[in-house]
């Protein structure tokens, strides 16, 4: 990314997400700061309704900002358009959710090849590169089956594979092991791991185990009622 | 996203609700026949139409009489004599040399008596134009057709030949007895005297009615001459008495000239330049206007009851997309978080409408024509039970084809919009919370 400047990945000000609900306003997300450089794997934990899935969200552009700025590699979400977002959203950020969320009528590979059609590679660049994904995470031998015929944790480790075709800078991962046995999570957690450490590439996790957070985090946001009430830096 | 891309996720998600897709495919193949159908059996019946007025020769006709024309007595009657010329020898050269012309003929219908073997006839004898050989009625005529405007030949009325033969074929090649009232001139100019004449003719060929002629279809002729033949006779004619008493005797008039036009598209302007010349002019161009008209009105309501059904089948692709939308909330929501835009979800939505319509629409024109064939078929088997001749009321022109697998996929596509516009107002978020 030419833009990226310094070495902060992403940069939050004031940050806040407000629904109208009736009459009442519920401030899902509010004044939230907070900086993480490049390179670096963080937590944001929480209860659940402390805000921290609408702040993963607002950071992965798929959600506006109420108020205040979120800079992603250099680039302030707060003006972008629709159309600019979803470029965002194509190349510049990886999603992961806790429920994979592949698409069920599709193949694994068809899966990872989606996000490269979006981006309009090159047809002939494609098929190489949805095999390289697969082998990435160890799943190049599942290439031709559907979700439906796969563990949770392969399922999870496609998605991670799906999440990085268009090479993105950050990952931002929603609870990736909220629906995996402790075996597939921790298998998936340390494949977050070796693609945070060889790829260089940015990682944001949410969950609400502390556990997960020490073990694999440097930094760790602690969100409560849609405010960050702390940020731990692990010493290592 | 590019074209193809699209179309292959169209095609994807179309196989994944096959059954839906499939039906959703065939209401809009069926709204396309029932289209097509009805346009094919309305331009079929059009081009019929067309094609036996055109064949009757009626549109290629334009009547030319003078204003002195006894006639045109009343219409005409402040005309001045300097305004009104004769029509004579100097007007048919005229005529004939205007664009489009192929030939000017006089009328010639006489009273005569025909003899042929022992019998004897009283009866009409007229002039038939070399021109009108394309003629439907004289194209369907039995033997051959004369070998020249001078010959010696003559057509016989098939009825007619039925009186001197009680098999009508057998008249051909026989020699037929015409026994006409010949008009001599007089002394001078003011006075002619008729003489009976006699005059044998090979009979040559057999018409089942006579081809349009003129505009006294009562006095239907029985025996037809070449016009040059009739002309070269000086049959007397009822006009002859008429010009006599005029002030200015003297030069040959015609009562009427049958002006044939190589096509009917000149008669207007030909009809026209006449006019122009104070002739009076008169044509059936006016009664083909109107029939244009009720055609292109036919055409219009054979549309109309056509599209129905097409309306019909884009409220199925509109139900069929908006389930679609439904049911693929969460894959919408997971192909925004990949980075596909609003548009990319629009144009896929689009994508599958259009597909529908193009397949629909194929299957249709095939459907249509099906149909078409079976109506053809099934008239023709009941203008055979009616002993007439097939028809081909059934057109289905190239134009119809493209038109209406184009026609199929706009409508479809604008189907689709509602559809496309709720999926690609989808929220991600809200998309992809719910399990």
């Amino acid at each position: 990314m030419s833009e990226e400047t310094g070495a902060v990945a992403i940069a939050a000000r004031g940050a806040s997400r407000y629904y109208t609900m009736g009459d009442t306003t519920v401030r899902a997300v509010e004044d939230v700061s907070f900086d993480i450089e490049r390179g670096e794997f963080a937590a944001l934990l929480g209860p659940s309704g402390s805000g921290k899935s609408t702040l993963l969200n607002l950071l992965a552009g798929l959600d506006r900002l109420s108020a205040g700025s979120i800079v992603v590699a250099g680039k302030d979400l707060s003006t972008m358009d629709s159309e600019a977002l979803a470029r965002y959203r194509r190349l510049t950020v990886g999603m992961i959710f806790q429920s994979f969320n592949l698409v069920p009528t599709m193949t694994l590979a068809d899966n990872i090849e989606l996000p490269l059609r979006f981006a309009e590679t090159p047809r002939g660049e494609r098929r190489d590169r949805v095999l390289e994904l697969l082998t990435n995470v160890g799943m190049a031998h599942r290439a031709n089956h559907k979700p439906s015929e796969l563990s949770g944790g392969e399922q999870q480790r496609g998605a991670i594979a799906r999440s990085l075709a268009n090479r993105p800078s950050v990952l931002l991962a929603d609870e990736p092991t909220g629906n995996l046995d402790s075996h597939n999570g921790q298998e998936v957690m340390m494949l977050l791991r070796e693609l945070n450490e060889k790829m260089g590439v940015t990682v944001l996790m949410v969950t609400h185990d502390p556990a997960l957070a020490e073990r694999y985090a440097r930094k760790s946001l602690h969100m409560a009622d849609g405010k960050l009430v702390s940020t731990v830096e692990a010493l290592r | 996203m590019n074209r193809q891309d699209l179309f292959e996720l169209a095609a994807r998600n179309m196989r994944n609700a096959r059954l839906r897709n499939a039906l959703t495919t065939m209401g809009i193949a069926v709204g396309v026949a029932s289209l097509v159908a009805m346009l094919s059996l309305g331009i079929g019946l059009q081009g019929f139409a067309n094609h036996q007025l055109m064949k009757s020769g009626m549109f290629q006709t334009v009547f030319v009489t003078s204003k002195q024309d006894i006639r045109n007595m009343d219409e005409n009657a402040d005309a001045k004599p300097e305004e009104t010329p004769a029509l004579n020898d100097e007007a048919r050269k005229q005529i004939a040399a205007l664009p489009g012309v192929e030939e000017v003929a006089p009328e010639v219908r006489a009273m005569s008596e025909v003899a042929y073997g022992d019998k004897t006839n009283f009866t009409l004898v007229a002039g038939l134009p070399q021109s009108a050989r394309d003629e439907d009625a004289v194209e369907k005529v039995q033997g051959r057709y004369f070998s020249s405007a001078n010959a010696d030949e003559v057509l016989v009325q098939r009825d007619f030949a039925k009186k001197l033969e009680t098999d009508p074929n057998a008249v051909l090649g026989k020699t037929l007895t015409v026994r006409y009232a010949e008009r001599q001139s007089g002394d001078d100019s003011s006075s002619f005297s008729i003489e009976r004449k006699e005059k044998e003719f090979k009979i040559v060929g057999l018409l089942d009615e006579e081809p349009f002629g003129g505009m006294r279809m009562i006095s239907r002729a029985r025996v037809f001459l070449p016009t040059e033949t009739a002309e070269a006779m000086h049959l007397m004619q009822p006009a002859d008495t008429q010009q006599i008493v005029r002030s200015a005797p003297g030069t040959r008039t015609y009562s009427m000239l049958t002006v044939r036009m190589k096509s009917a598209a000149y008669a207007e302007k030909v009809e026209e330049s006449v006019k122009k010349m104070n002739y009076s002019a008169y044509s059936y161009l006016d009664a083909t206007k109107s029939i244009r008209r009720f055609f292109a009105v036919l055409d219009m309501f054979l549309g109309i009851f056509g599209s129905l059904a097409l309306a019909v089948a884009s409220l199925a692709i509109i139900n069929t997309l908006v389930m679609a939308v439904l049911e693929r909330r969460r894959e919408i929501g997971i192909m925004k978080a990949l980075g596909a835009s609003d548009a990319d979800v629009k144009k896929l939505f689009f994508a599958e409408a259009a597909t529908m319509g193009l397949v629909g629409g194929a299957l249709g024109v095939g459907l249509g024509w099906v149909i078409g064939r079976a109506i053809n078929f099934g008239t023709n088997v009941y203008l055979h039970r009616m002993k007439m001749p097939a028809e081909n009321l059934w057109t289905v022109p190239l134009w119809l084809i493209i038109g209406a697998v184009g026609f199929a996929v706009l409508v479809s596509v604008l189907a689709g919009i509602y559809p496309a516009a709720r999926a690609a107002k989808l929220d991600p978020v809200q998309a992809l919370r719910y399990e």
